[in-house]
């Protein structure tokens, strides 16, 4: 046993024991009260909260494709619609104010005015998602999102068919 | 207990460090090196995304790491629960695994927003994958809280254990969201339903380098952390070995 005690500090009989609570170390004190580990806990279950939320009123079937309009509930015209298509060959027309062009899907055709224009990798033949209001049959975006296809191909400059291939695209062949 | 150790030459049992995890280190660093120099300078770019293919190249493996650390976590977690092999060395993989996953899922989402902003032209936005991944996220950074609730290690292993069990069935989701749901995000490329992959060969080759390096990467990370997590419960336990020694001290002074 540990014997190097101060006989005074600790008392030597019943009478002159010390029995005042001795100050805890920083760290048994810190174990006691985590409070970062319960701070972040809360700020997770709010987190969590707020992401299942955005997952059930707007992860749940990001978009209607575009001939799913009026067919499927939640994509009738004149509400808020995320309509996926792919852009027509040669429709593209941009005034430097808006950008105009037409996307299908499934066989059916869809107008779409644009106001500015659409970042990422737009261009003809791929497939797109605009964000936007269907009103009397044109579709006016506000945001305009690439779907990138999953098909990944090397850019050979030396390629001869390259251009003509990206120009085809698979999307426009379909 | 009060043995005093020289600081600079600390005891075999005191260090996180082995030959094999120095190797190991070494190999980490050579399989990085070669992976920039092919994933950024060799490789092509894409014929669609141009030079943002790239971000693939860490973007990929570090979800399908971030997949397999929580599987991981998962795994040890039920290992700890299994009374035949109940340790806490189970309990302190499944926590190393667990922070590592975190880290990996973080890079993840970051390069996946960047390509996102080139691609999508949007930085974030609420589709299947992404919100899943987000919630996964977030879980998992919740379990790492939940294990600095406090308590004894036995609570702390108990408590997390069960967490880490129920937290696993996410991942699934996750990975199926993009078929189970209409999504911005693009299917699976490599382990997807149709197993017929649809890329250059060298960037699939690139793509495996990655995934390669970034599990060795992964290996070495856990090693060490669940070392020095081994060595935090250490100094706990000696903490409270010396307040013990302290009260029986104070107890033999009044019995004399």
């Amino acid at each position: 046993m540990n014997q190097n005690v101060n006989d005074d500090e600790i008392g030597t009989s019943a009478d002159s024991l010390d029995l005042s609570p001795r100050p805890v170390s920083p760290r048994q004190q810190r174990k006691r009260r985590p409070w970062p580990a319960i701070i972040v806990l809360l700020l997770v279950v709010a987190t969590g909260g707020i992401v299942l939320t955005k997952f059930l009123t707007s992860a749940i079937d990001y978009y209607c494709n575009v001939d799913e309009i009026g067919a499927k509930s939640g994509c009738e015209a004149g509400r808020r619609l995320r309509i996926q298509g792919v852009v027509d060959e040669g429709s593209i027309e941009n005034d430097g104010v808006t950008t105009k062009f037409t996307m299908s899907f499934g066989g059916e055709s869809l107008p779409v005015t644009y106001d500015g224009d659409p970042g990422g990798i737009f261009k003809e033949c791929i497939p797109v998602v605009v964000h936007g209001i269907l009103t009397e049959g044109v579709f006016l975006g506000d945001r305009v999102e690439v779907k990138h296809s999953n098909d990944y191909k090397a850019d050979n400059p030396d390629r001869v068919e390259n251009e003509a291939l990206t120009a085809e695209g698979t999307a426009c062949s379909q | 207990m009060n043995t005093s150790t020289s600081l600079d030459a600390p005891p075999r049992d005191r260090v996180t460090g082995t030959q094999f995890t120095r190797g190991l280190g070494i190999l980490v660093l050579a399989g990085m090196v070669l992976l920039i120099v092919l994933g950024l300078f060799v490789s092509p770019a894409d014929v669609n995304q141009g030079e943002s293919v790239r971000i693939m190249y860490a973007h990929v493996p570090g979800a399908w790491l971030a997949y397999l650390a929580f599987v991981i976590t998962g795994i040890s977690s039920a290992a700890y629960l299994w009374k035949r092999t109940r340790s806490l060395t189970w309990d302190r993989i499944a926590g190393a695994s667990a922070e590592v996953g975190v880290l990996f899922m973080g890079i993840s989402l970051i390069t996946g927003s960047l390509w996102g902003r080139i691609t999508w032209g949007t930085y974030w936005t609420w589709d299947a994958r992404l919100t899943t991944t987000a919630f996964l996220f977030v879980t998992y950074i919740g379990y790492l809280a939940v294990r600095g609730l406090g308590g004894t290690h036995q609570q702390r292993a108990r408590r997390s254990a069960v967490l880490a069990l129920l937290a696993v069935l996410e991942i699934p989701l996750v990975h199926f969201s993009v078929e189970l749901w209409n999504t911005l995000h693009q299917e699976a490329s490599v382990a997807g339903r149709g197993t017929d992959v649809e890329m250059d060969g060298l960037m699939l080759f690139t793509l495996f380098l990655g995934v390669i390096v970034f599990t060795l990467m992964y290996v070495w990370l856990v090693l060490h952390r669940q070392r020095s997590l081994a060595l935090e419960d250490m100094l706990d336990d000696s903490g409270l070995d010396n307040a013990l020694t302290a009260r029986r001290a104070e107890a033999s002074g009044v019995a004399r």
